[in-house]
């Protein structure tokens, strides 16, 4: 029992793995499709590339076998909210905005996720309405996206 | 006496109002990013890359440089106030900041011995800084391809082999990152490759929403681990009247501040070694000469000589940087990446070709140490306010900053996507071992490695000659083959007893 749970992949070994066929594929495009080397004019495109993911693959290799004995971190579902709010934001960029999305995350997580008062999450969301308003719309101009809704408005 | 004239040349630059106004900014935000615990100076400049875009790349770099500066300071306010060290090197502040202020009931002194030592140690690396950067430009004029390879070889695998505690894991990275650097268009010949059909992989992997990600969205996942810590500050109030010291704490502090600006200036030159290792060396030299009180008990020299000594290590990074174009640390290949993406090529010919640029931020560094001094003196009554932030307020805020300027780069969700990216695998990889500076470093210095590379390679029609015939490119290969076989020699000393195992204090 003891040692099928040492046998396990866990992601010691899952990032090594991505390393060895990561490399692997730029040595396989950087020889066979962009071309290493040309006998008169020296480096071709795929030169540098394979150079650095064949010692990629090495040290993958070196890392895959001492992950056996390295230690997994634990995770809970708390440190995946964040990225997972991040990329419920992204989808709904596309249909409401990215400021309206980005406005609806920072009221929801305050209020709802870490329960604060109404005016902490009011504070907090004039601090970050500042921030985005003043200094990435006002000041440096940056044309945020409207989402399908405004833009069919707009239209 | 020509450096002098071309740093009064610098302040010339220096002083317009726009200038002065992003030096004041720099400092003021580097502080409040340095006394916040966790967030650091890496992730400080690279949150603050797209704010710069406004300003024309003098002032953006000025803004920059005096952030990363000022959060040198920042970085020993929580180490003394809470126990809980902002940054990398003010883990050995605390050791006796802490105590000082606890122990001796001296939180305002603490706070007011690590400024002035900060300062101290800052101006003589400046100073140094003056003199030796165009020193070095003039010896990199020397260098060919041949030479610029072996130094970034020696430059990338100095961070990626000794950064962190696994030397396989850091050349993974360090690998990894040319590996992404190098999709997109070949640097030479403008020929397309490993793009797999996408017109967004195309234009390659955009510097800024990566490394937003990597160093900053992964340090706000990393931060939902601690959002339950509750912030334990030691006083209620602080004054600037209770804070001043004695003169016989001032005749204290100087000693050990003077000699570790000197010895943290030069530990900061060195690639791969940086502010924390030059913090380290101060304290560790200071147990060397006689404190008045033991050292680990709250001595105001067990403060000033890691203090002074990250501050000049901080001004110390910006000689190779500027004059060589090889940044010593991962938030020195930020500012590198910020200067190429302002059309900015740091190197030996930057000082000829672009002398109000190089002066003007030397001249910058030196108004930013006075302002920073002034500001945290001026700032020590509104600590406990500013250190009481909740992380899971923290939160939230970081987060959209990362998402908006991550978008303002490129005006296209692709950066969005790219940060999102970068920074889920950034926090998986630091969290399994793998330091993530040397993909950052390595992402930065790639083009320019690959190009130097291919160079030498057409010249010599392909022989590996080429690096050992030079002098220079001959003590580079030297050094490269040290620095790799120096883990091996650590492990040898480490049983040995002659050496402390990595991570000990």
């Amino acid at each position: 029992m003891n040692a099928e749970k040492k046998r396990r992949i866990t992601i010691m070994q899952v990032i090594p793995i991505v390393g060895i066929i990561m490399s692997a594929a730029f040595v396989y495009l950087g020889v066979y499709k962009y071309g290493f080397w040309d006998e008169f004019k020296g480096p071709k495109p795929g030169f540098f590339p394979t150079l650095i993911a064949l010692l990629m693959l090495g040290s993958s290799v070196l890392a895959l076998i001492l992950s056996f004995k390295e230690k997994a971190p634990t995770w809970t579902l708390e440190h995946w909210i964040l990225p997972l709010s991040v990329l419920a934001l992204l989808g709904t960029t596309f249909i409401i905005g990215l400021l309206p999305s980005l406005a609806l995350f920072v009221l929801l997580w305050l209020r709802v996720f870490e329960k604060c008062s109404w005016k902490t999450t009011l504070t907090v969301f004039a601090v970050i309405a500042f921030i985005v308003v003043g200094a990435f719309v006002l000041w440096l101009g940056v044309p945020f996206p409207k989402g399908i809704i405004l833009t069919m408005l707009s239209n | 006496m020509n450096n002098f004239s071309m740093l009064m040349s610098g302040f010339a630059v220096l002083f317009t109002f726009q200038n002065i106004a992003a030096t004041v900014f720099g400092a003021i935000l580097g502080l409040l990013v340095g006394a916040m615990p966790g967030i650091g100076s890496l992730a400080g400049v690279a949150l603050l890359l797209p704010l710069t875009f406004k300003f024309n790349p003098t002032t953006a770099i000025i803004m920059l440089g005096a952030l990363y500066y000022a959060n040198m300071y920042g970085g020993a306010f929580s180490s003394i106030l809470i126990g809980i060290p902002g940054d990398g090197p003010a883990v050995m502040t605390m050791i006796d900041g802490f105590p000082m202020a606890t122990k001796k009931g001296r939180p305002g002194q603490a706070l007011l011995t690590s400024n002035l030592s900060s300062f101290i140690g800052g101006t003589i690396g400046m100073i140094i800084l003056t003199f030796m950067g165009p020193l070095l430009a003039e010896f990199g004029l020397k260098f060919g391809p041949a030479e610029m390879t072996a130094l970034l070889l020696v430059a990338m695998t100095s961070i990626g082999w000794l950064v962190g505690e696994n030397p396989t894991k850091g050349i993974i990275l360090t690998a990894f990152g040319i590996l992404l650097a190098s999709m997109g268009m070949d640097t030479l010949s403008g020929y397309p490759r490993y793009d797999f059909g996408s017109i967004y992989l195309l234009g390659g992997i955009p510097f800024v929403p990566f490394v937003i990600g990597v160093v900053g969205f992964s340090q706000v996942i990393r931060l939902m681990g601690e959002r339950h810590h509750e912030t334990k500050l030691i006083v209620d109030k602080l004054s600037i009247k209770s804070s001043m010291i004695t003169l016989h704490d001032l005749r204290r502090l100087l000693p050990p501040a003077i000699r570790s600006g000197f010895l943290g200036t030069f530990v900061g030159v060195l690639p791969g070694a940086g502010a924390t290792t030059a913090a380290f060396m101060g304290y560790a030299v200071q147990k060397s000469f006689k404190s008045e009180e033991p050292l680990g008990s709250g001595a105001i020299e067990g403060i000033a000589a890691p203090e002074a000594a990250n501050n000049a290590a901080a001004a110390g990074a910006f000689a190779p940087l500027l004059a060589l174009g090889i940044p010593g640390s991962g938030t020195g290949a930020v500012l590198l990446g910020g200067l190429m993406m302002w059309g900015l090529n740091p190197g030996p010919l930057l000082f000829t070709n672009s002398p109000e640029f190089a002066w003007g931020l030397i001249a910058s560094l030196f108004l930013a140490n006075l302002i920073t001094l002034m500001i945290s003196w001026g700032v020590i009554p509104f600590l406990v306010k500013i250190l009481s932030v909740p992380t899971r307020l923290m939160i939230p805020v970081i987060t959209v900053v990362c998402i908006v300027g991550s978008y303002s780069t490129s005006n296209s969700m692709y950066g969005v996507l790219i940060m999102f990216a970068s920074g889920v695998l950034g926090y998986i990889l630091s969290e399994t071992g793998y330091n993530t500076a040397p993909a950052v470093l390595s992402f930065v210095l790639a083009p320019l490695l690959e190009s130097n590379m291919r160079k030498a390679f057409i010249i010599s029609q392909g022989s590996l000659k080429i690096f050992v015939e030079k002098p220079i490119s001959l003590v580079f290969i030297l050094i490269l083959l040290i620095t790799i076989c120096f883990p091996l020699i650590r492990v040898a000393l480490v049983k040995l007893g002659w050496m402390k195992k990595k991570g000990a204090v």
